[in-house]
């Protein structure tokens, strides 16, 4: 087990020095920074920028926008979600506005939502739009995967509406809610930077690479986009961690517990 | 328990089903009858118009004071919440009736106890085997203040050996605790040895064939006693 898990992470590493590599070589081909700069040249202008105020508030932005994008995706993707899955007039209401959702591609939301929004609304309505589907279908398809047999046993021995939602509704929809909010996390990520890039509000990750790109400082560009990367890679860590947390809790109490003894 | 004239009548793909036709049975309180017939007759759907799952097209089910009210139900599979401890399977049943955590947790150790799975307590259901978990499902079933108790074949997916070792522990309980039961088997041995009143079905539209009451005593009854043996012959002609 531990040997295999060694192995995998050397895998890893030689698979991004691999990658690296390619870059390094189609860069020096090019010869030119305009079009291609280094690795060596993107990870100084990431210094640079990394250095050069107000870059907690350009990511903070970001980062505001994509954790309100979520919450708001999480709890109206899961409420509407349940209330689809046993009603199915709820669900055919919400069809139009699904497969429209679905279809629309991103650019033609962002660049709708800029003439009727303020270019700081446009990421979170953007990012809303494209991620609720994803929460509400798994949400709603967990619904019909409820064990009816434990819903009948739960009728029988009188649990109230409270009780069955906490007891039997919201565990067995568990499995569908964090597969709906992974999906949809590393998805709010994507579609806020793009509307940030669009509409270019004050501070966020994506107006500064579309400042870079319009000076053509390529190098940049890419800086941006490694902090994007990092960005999102750091967001579903915590996710995870999150996810987890329940589990040290009860660890945690079951060790204090033996200590009491 | 009274029922009279009950028609039940399912469509299934287009196709009418009559699986209840005027079928009235009468249940004495506080008794164990057992309701022993083939696969498929409609024992279960009468369960379910009883518990109140389902009601019928025609007919009426009447309970006397002491039978109206909750209905404690034991089904084929336990019917365990997977995410739940055994005892908090066992405490959530009692939470609608009151009383603090701490009250409703003695309650339900007391009953966990009972069925011999004290140690268990803090297992999750998929970390028993089959026969514990239908022990948790009959803790639960006795620990909620079922008025009545309907039992749809609940041991039948068991080796034998444990089915009668539950057939004990859920005579035990009941002893402790007389409530009218209404017990679906297809199994005429069990159903010689824990009821009081044996009921012989037909195949659907289901009819009462002939009716046994057993006045032995559960404690002396035995499957090699000649009488019992002439009565599960009588089944199985």
């Amino acid at each position: 087990m531990q040997r295999s898990t060694w192995i995998s992470k050397v895998i890893i590493a030689l698979s991004v020095m691999m990658l690296l590599g390619i870059w390094q070589v189609g860069a020096t081909l090019l010869d030119a920074s305009v079009i291609l700069p280094t690795p060596a040249e993107t990870f100084r202008a990431l210094a640079r920028l990394l250095s050069r105020p107000p870059l907690a508030l350009q990511v903070m932005a970001t980062v505001g926008r994509a954790i309100r994008s979520f919450l708001i995706i999480f709890a109206v993707g899961t409420a509407l979600g349940i209330l689809a899955g046993y009603a199915r007039p709820v669900h055919a209401f919400l069809q139009p506005l699904l497969v429209i959702c679905k279809a629309t591609p991103v650019m033609s939301v962002i660049l709708l939502a800029f003439i009727w929004f303020s270019s700081g609304t446009v990421p979170l309505f953007s990012a809303f739009l494209m991620g609720f589907p994803v929460m509400f279908v798994q949400v709603e398809q967990g619904v019909r995967l409820i064990s009816p047999q434990l819903h009948e046993m739960t009728v029988l021995y009188g649990f109230s509406s409270r009780m069955r939602l906490f007891h039997l509704v919201i565990p067995s929809l568990t499995p569908s809610i964090i597969t709906g909010a992974k999906a949809s996390l590393s998805m709010v990520w994507k579609v806020v930077i793009a509307a940030e890039v669009l509409t270019v509000p004050r501070y966020g990750v994506g107006s500064r690479m579309q400042m870079a790109q319009v000076n053509l400082e390529t190098a940049e560009v890419l800086a941006w986009t490694l902090v994007a990367i990092f960005l999102t890679a750091v967001g579903d860590m915590l996710f995870l961690a999150i996810l987890k947390l329940p589990k040290h809790i009860r660890a945690a109490r079951a060790s204090m517990k033996e200590m009491m003894r | 328990m009274r029922a009279q004239h009950l028609d039940k009548t399912y469509v299934v793909a287009g196709k009418t089903l009559p699986v209840l036709e005027d079928f009235s049975l009468i249940v004495p309180t506080d008794t164990i009858t057992a309701l022993v017939g083939p696969s498929g007759c409609g024992k279960t759907t009468f369960l379910r118009l009883v518990g109140e799952l389902e009601q019928p097209d025609r007919g009426s089910i009447t309970k006397n004071g002491k039978e109206e009210g909750p209905i404690s139900y034991l089904f084929q599979e336990p019917r365990l919440l997977p995410w739940h401890t055994v005892l908090a399977n066992v405490e959530l049943v009692l939470r609608p009736f009151g009383a603090d955590h701490h009250e409703r947790t003695a309650k339900a150790m007391e009953f966990i106890e009972l069925v011999g799975l004290a140690d268990y307590a803090k297992f999750k259901p998929e970390q028993l085997s089959g026969g514990m978990r239908q022990r948790v499902a009959i803790a639960r079933a006795f620990a909620y203040p079922g008025r009545m108790m309907l039992l749809d074949e609940p041991f039948q997916s068991l080796d034998s050996s444990l089915r009668w070792s539950l057939v004990k522990a859920f005579l035990r309980l009941w002893e402790a605790d007389k409530r009218t039961t209404v017990y679906v088997t297809h199994d005429v041995q069990e159903a010689v040895l824990m009821a009081d009143t044996v009921i012989r079905l037909s195949s659907r539209p289901m009819r009462i064939i002939e009716r046994h009451d057993i006045d032995t005593p559960r404690n002396d009854r035995s499957l090699g006693d000649p009488a019992f043996i002439a009565l599960q012959a009588a089944f199985y002609t």
